[in-house]
């Protein structure tokens, strides 16, 4: 693929990542809590609050008693994916980006003006080529011609010297 | 659309030329190639065509204008300027949702200016194409003369050898 269409597919790219970037985070993004009258949706039933509440890690005996009372966790999966979606998104973007540098760097751009006095050299030397091959191409016939007359001549020769049995 | 019936008889030219073979001047010649502008299914393009500006399609043209564009450079800072949108649209779905369109509408128009930018590219890849194709051809001319200027000498040769032999049976 010539590489201006590289370029334009790899727009394209970039531009389908931003829009996967912000339609699933969008999609997966966990509820917000609007105000403090209306129950977390997070944390639906909150126990009332123990001593035990700030769960010391530095106390693992005491960690089975308070896990007990405190409300069930949110389930892991979308916890993991709020972290990791954004990071491996962002950085697809990021490479994506980097794809299209690169690709501008390896434009091989000239002036047109330039190109356009290349393309009359080359027209100029095209001109003489092709008159040296026309030259040699009817000189190579007329040799051919030649040797097909002086061919003929010989067969006739052989035939009429060569004496019936 | 078109008010031609779907399928209509070939054009009636061909009885002019009744008499070709007999008298070849009877008949009449080709039309010339067209210039300007031309139908065809009942739409109407142009002989040459040229890239419409970016003002002529109402798109705000972010790049400087001039005769001499640098593509690179430019197309580079289109790319920062994108990134840089993206980012600030993910700030403002944060901060302000409902304020997303007028970041929407300018990450559109830099996609527009760097397509535009691309395609005004495509003249000079034909040229570049057109400089390849003349290239390849006095190449490949030059390596016929070579082989033809080749093949004679191998002739010439083998000419004068069955001369010899010939030659040198007759004196036999």
């Amino acid at each position: 693929m010539d590489i201006i269409t590289q370029l334009q597919e790899q727009l394209s790219e970039i531009a389908m990542v931003a829009v996967n970037t912000f339609g699933t985070l969008q999609r997966d993004a966990p509820p917000d809590r609007l105000s403090s009258s209306y129950p977390d949706p997070l944390n639906p039933n909150p126990k009332p609050e123990e001593d035990a509440k700030p769960q010391v890690p530095a106390q693992p005996g005491a960690a089975p008693a308070p896990a007990q009372a405190q409300p069930p966790a949110p389930p892991q999966p979308p916890a993991l994916d709020l972290a990791e979606h954004p990071k491996a998104m962002s950085h697809a973007l990021v490479l994506a980006a980097k794809k299209f540098d690169a690709l501008v760097a390896a434009l091989p751009l000239s002036s047109e003006d330039d190109q356009l006095r290349r393309i009359q050299e080359l027209q100029a030397e095209n001109e003489v080529v092709g008159l040296e091959l026309q030259k040699q191409l009817e000189a190579a016939e007329l040799e051919l011609k030649q040797v097909e007359v002086l061919f003929n001549e010989a067969t006739d020769n052989c035939i009429n010297l060569k004496k019936p049995d | 659309m078109a008010t031609s019936s779907a399928y209509p008889p070939p054009p009636p030219f061909y009885r002019l030329y009744k008499d070709y073979e007999q008298d070849p001047s009877s008949a009449p010649e080709p039309p010339p190639p067209i210039d300007g502008k031309y139908t065809v299914f009942g739409a109407e393009h142009e002989i040459n065509q040229v890239l419409p500006s970016l003002e002529s399609q109402g798109v705000r043209q972010l790049y400087p204008k001039g005769p001499n564009i640098d593509f690179k450079k430019e197309l580079r800072t289109l790319n920062r300027e994108l990134q840089l949108h993206i980012l600030e649209l993910a700030d403002i779905l944060v901060e302000r949702p409902s304020q997303y369109a007028r970041r929407v509408e300018d990450i559109s128009l830099i996609f527009q200016n760097l397509h535009h930018l691309l395609n005004s590219l495509r003249p000079h890849q034909a040229r570049a194409t057109l400089i390849h194709m003349l290239e390849s051809q006095i190449q490949r001319r030059k390596q016929a003369i070579e082989d033809i200027k080749q093949r004679r000498e191998e002739a010439q040769k083998l000419l004068g050898e069955s001369l010899l032999v010939l030659d040198g049976s007759q004196t036999n």
